[in-house]
């Protein structure tokens, strides 16, 4: 029979291993061993050897119940004859349907998820819970972990196919900290708050860091680490030069020695003066609730901006302190 | 990092705490494969509220292999028993559809490879870019030529060590005519090069193909003597007398016991067994000891030299093990193994010191190899004759290796699972071939399985065994299994499945066999098509059962007719003609079938009685005269003696004219008087 004559046939030139065997054992071009291949050339109806024909797709021995992770256990590109689903893809001709799987580029250019369906997940994570050690008992809901542990890290790892397991994106190191969990006082707050500058939110009271410019990922994180050791100490210390901070420095508004206070003081001196009621203590006029109401007013207001609220509130407090009511 | 094959982009994002009491503890979720330096230290934040926080236990990490994870999700898939093996692209137009087409379409792959290495050798100058991160080595060229210049004994060292042999033989012959002394240690390496290749120069095409040359004369023995399993291959003697071993041999001032070893090895590899027992006597004359290795050699000298008796061998064998251990030399596997390989060639003489030997080897503590349980199923069934009444030692070895694990010891380790199926087989034994398929299974002893040709032998003999043996739906589900995800079946398997589906009388299962058939390339064999047919067409089956038979009978008739256009004599077998008429009559398809007929004439071949008869019943239930002395017309042609039957059988049932009734006595008379003529015996029995 040709099919044992030829693999004897191969064994017996081992000169002829490379592409010269190759090319003789196939060359009928035919699927199946005909017993006298070369007489293709002697009819002469039939002396093109037959094409090849393929096979028939998969999907037609493909049960209803068989295993789907076994077909595409890892992520591989949409194969039409493995998957056995009519799926549609394209735009349609004028008065036609979306081209068929069978040859479709669309669907071979999107990335496909066949490799993880619900199934697969959860056969994965039951093989993956090996690898897990339990979650600490005492750490049962989120408040518990930020008071353990307020500082995060965010990495990224990135993996891809190729020559390289380098990508420099990964060296990126995040750090996030609630200031209210640093043991800050007012002073060393404001101070960290104005040398971290952007890097605060306000809204949520978080500090971030983020560091890139060492080349490690392992490097990134220490400096992050060293960047707020640094900033907490140097919050605490009070330079010489700080004694100079002007208004123009202050991150919010406060009354005491205030032109808002000055000028409210030398209204009601004038009032006072005016009604030929001359002494008059600074401290006293100060300290009635009327001005006390002013003074929070005003400072709302320059803290808080502009709003229907605080306009109004302050305009009660004037009303109030000037008796206009 | 686990680096997955995918165009896509995957980040992983990590979450690191740390603890306000200033320990390093970092609670991972993947592969910790980093750790951070011990030396930034978190400063104590001051006022920190130690007391009042109530124990954090964090456990201790898990630590694991680079490959662990993969493995643990590799664990969840199972084989797809649709699909072709991985190595071939996975589409239908390019999956191998025959063993001859898988066996070329990875010899292109790695022709294609090795051609790819060759360039990139031969060329290293443009290929040093190295793009790879971490560096990969192997794929960087590789330097074969020697670099040093001059003549000193590094330059020697560095050709043994690119084993170029002439080149180093000629520095060695140039260092001496120098007048330097060559160390003992080089000359003995430059005499394991020259008793390895036994003074000849590796393959000069590649390193590469060294192996795959004498792989593939091994195989071509294999197959030529597959069904005896004879031992050896006879290599020829290739050992020169007086060739540049010897003579360095000879040159050499002191000699230690590793030239005299390495000097006796390789005159065993390349069969010159005369010599090298000479030699080890020369040897033991100098008071040197032998190693475990030349012990090993020399056993093989013994039992391959030809002119003695199987005792005489047998003790001579003996005396080497007594001398070995005399020199306090401790036998390894491959003593053992050697020992009963070569008791291979002592026939039933070798079946008690086979025992003994393995008695041994257990009482030393060897642990045995799948080789050496091959050697002792080949000597105690090498001859397939069951009704001599074979031995049952092959239960007491499935007994022993069940659940073992085994891992490669012995070059013949692969040859085991043949002879245990072909045993398994001869013996008709299905459970003690679920045994040995199960011991396949096991761990990683799916490696032992052998190159192609072993693995279709094992498979082809497991699935004729399940034809044989099994309740029809296991096998049916055994088919669908492994055909062709794990082997092309043969021909003659397909047959037995033809039969075993006779037996359990699942005959609608056909059709599907012969599609299956025609995809492996079986479309031609006749043997196959005839039992088909022959299955299809003996008895009568239910109305769409014929139908679908008589597809499938159309269709084998266009591979015919396919086979035919492509021969100058066509030739169509009777006994398919006949069957095929039958189907499609049964099948409902007239028209054809009557086609059928005229073929029968164009190929000079002879129908059968009963197709006539039930050509005629069909021509009675269409009510067509015209038809039916068509067939008789046909009888008489052939001049078969049922042709007078045939015609009075016409007069009767069908309303034919006088004319017609004229020429029908014509023919008869014409027949009968032909056979008359020539053979009245005929005549008269019908």
């Amino acid at each position: 029979m040709a099919a044992a004559t030829l693999p004897a046939w191969l064994a017996l030139q081992p000169a002829a291993r490379t592409l010269r065997a190759f090319c003789t054992a196939v060359s009928p071009a035919t699927r199946s061993a005909i017993p006298s291949p070369r007489t293709a050339g002697r009819t002469s109806r039939y002396e093109r050897p037959l094409r090849r024909k393929a096979l028939p797709p998969r999907t037609e021995k493909m049960t209803v119940d068989l295993d789907w992770p076994s077909v595409y256990p890892v992520a591989a590109p949409f194969k039409p004859s493995a998957v056995p689903l009519p799926v549609r893809m394209g735009y349609p001709v004028k008065r036609g349907v979306p081209m068929a799987k069978e040859g479709n580029l669309e669907l071979l250019k999107i990335p496909n998820f066949l490799h993880l369906t619900p199934v697969a997940i959860k056969k994965h994570c039951e093989a993956l819970k090996d690898f897990c050690t339990e979650w600490p008992a005492a750490l049962d809901s989120d408040e518990k972990c930020e008071k353990h542990f307020p500082i995060e890290i965010d990495t990224a790892d990135y993996v891809s196919a190729g020559p390289s397991i380098r990508n420099p994106k990964a060296r990126v190191v995040t750090l996030r900290v609630k200031l209210s969990s640093l043991n800050l006082d007012d002073h060393a707050k404001k101070k960290l708050i104005k040398l971290v500058g952007e890097r605060y939110c306000k809204t949520t009271d978080v500090l971030t860091i983020r560091t890139d410019r060492c080349p490690l990922k392992r490097q990134n994180y220490d400096y992050a680490i060293y960047l707020l050791t640094v900033l907490y100490h140097e919050s605490w210390k009070t330079e010489e030069w700080e004694k100079e901070k002007t208004e123009a420095d202050m991150e919010e508004y406060i009354w005491k020695n205030s032109p808002s206070e000055k000028n409210i003081l030398e209204t009601l001196l004038q009032i006072k003066a005016a009604e030929k009621n001359l002494e008059v203590n600074k401290e006293e006029l100060l300290g009635t609730k009327e001005v006390e109401d002013y003074k929070k007013c005003v400072v709302s207001l320059k803290n808080e901006g502009d709003n229907e609220e605080t306009l109004s509130q302050y305009k009660e407090s004037v009303k109030k302190l000037l008796k206009l009511m | 990092m686990a680096a997955v094959a995918s165009g896509l982009y995957v980040g992983v994002r990590c979450r690191l705490c740390l603890t306000l009491t200033g320990q390093w503890t970092g609670l991972c979720g993947k592969a910790p494969s980093r750790f951070y330096s011990g030396s930034a230290t978190l400063p104590k934040i001051e006022g920190a509220n130690v007391t009042g926080i109530e124990e954090v236990v964090i456990p201790k990490k898990k630590t694991w292999d680079k490959v662990a994870v993969l493995q643990a999700l590799a664990s969840t898939v199972n084989r797809d028993s649709t699909a072709a093996p991985y190595a071939f692209q996975d589409d239908p137009y390019l999956i191998p559809t025959s063993s001859v087409e898988s066996r070329s379409f990875l010899l292109a792959k790695k022709s294609g490879e090795n051609a790819a290495k060759f360039i990139i050798n031969s060329h290293p100058k443009y290929f040093q870019k190295d793009t790879a991160e971490p560096h990969i080595p192997c794929l960087m060229p590789e330097y074969f030529e020697p670099q040093i210049e001059g003549i000193s004994e590094a330059a020697l060292k560095e050709r043994i060590k690119l084993k170029k042999v002439r080149a180093s033989v000629d520095m060695f012959d140039q260092l001496l005519q120098a007048g330097t002394t060559v160390s003992l240690e080089t000359s003995n390496s430059l005499l394991d090069l020259l008793c390895y290749y036994g003074d000849q120069e590796p393959s000069a095409d590649n390193h590469f193909q060294q192996s795959e040359k004498s792989e593939e004369l091994e195989e071509a023995i294999e197959e030529n003597n597959e069904k005896s399993k004879k031992a050896g291959h006879q290599f020829g003697v290739t050992w020169r007398a007086k060739n540049n071993a010897e003579r360095i041999f000879a040159l050499m001032p002191e000699k230690n016991s590793h030239s005299y070893c390495t000097m006796i090895r390789g005159m065993v590899k390349h069969r010159a067994l005369v010599q090298a027992l000479n030699l080890y006597t020369e040897l033991l004359n100098n008071r040197l000891h032998a190693d475990v290795y030349t012990f090993n050699a020399l056993i093989e000298a013994t039992a391959l030299s030809m002119n003695e008796k199987l005792e005489d061998k047998w003790n001579k064998i003996l005396e080497l093990l007594k001398e070995m251990a005399a020199q306090k030399v401790k036998p390894n596997l491959q003593t053992f193994n050697t020992i009963l390989k070569c008791l291979r060639r002592f026939y039933s003489f070798g079946r008690l010191p086979a025992l003994q030997t393995f008695r041994e080897m257990k009482a030393i503590g060897i642990e045995p190899s799948l080789a050496t349980y091959h050697y002792i199923i080949q000597l105690f069934y090498q001859h397939e004759n069951p009704s001599k009444g074979s031995s049952l030692i092959i239960y007491d070895i499935m007994n022993e290796l069940k659940g073992k694990k085994f891992s490669p010891k012995d070059p013949d380790d692969d040859m085991f699972f043949q002879s245990a199926m072909r045993v398994c087989s001869v013996l008709r034994d299905l459970e003690l071939a679920y045994q040995v398929h199960g011991l396949l299974n096991t761990g990683d002893n799916w490696k032992f399985i052998g190159p192609d040709h072993r693995r279709n032998f094992y498979y082809s003999k497991f699935f004729s065994l399940l034809c044989l043996m099994e309740q029809i739906d296991v096998t049916l589900k055994w088919y669908k299994d492994l055909i062709p995800s794990v082997f092309f079946p043969r021909s003659q398997t397909l047959i037995d499945l033809l039969q075993a589906l006779d037996v359990a009388n699942r005959l609608e299962v056909i059709p599907e066999i012969w599609k299956d058939s025609k995809e492996y390339g079986h479309g031609f064999r006749d043997a196959l098509k005839e039992e088909i047919l022959m299955l299809m067409a003996r008895d009568r089956h239910p109305p769409e059962l014929q139908v679908a038979f008589a597809d499938c009978a159309a269709d084998i008739r266009s591979t015919y007719e396919s086979q035919d256009a492509r021969q100058t004599a066509p030739d169509w077998p009777a006994n398919a003609l006949n069957y095929i008429a039958v189907l499609f009559l049964r099948g409902g398809r007239i028209q054809e079938a009557w086609k059928m007929l005229g073929l029968f004439r164009k190929h000079n071949k002879i129908p059968g009685n009963e197709l006539l008869d039930e050509f005629m019943d069909s021509a009675k239930a269409s009510n067509n005269p015209a038809q039916a002395i068509e067939i008789v017309k046909l009888a008489s042609a052939f001049s078969l003696p049922v042709c007078e039957g045939l015609a009075q059988r016409v007069m009767a049932d069908f309303a034919i004219s006088q004319e017609q009734k004229e020429a029908l006595r014509d023919l008869t008379s014409l027949t009968s008087d032909s056979d008359s003529d020539s053979d009245s015996d005929i005549g008269e029995g019908k």
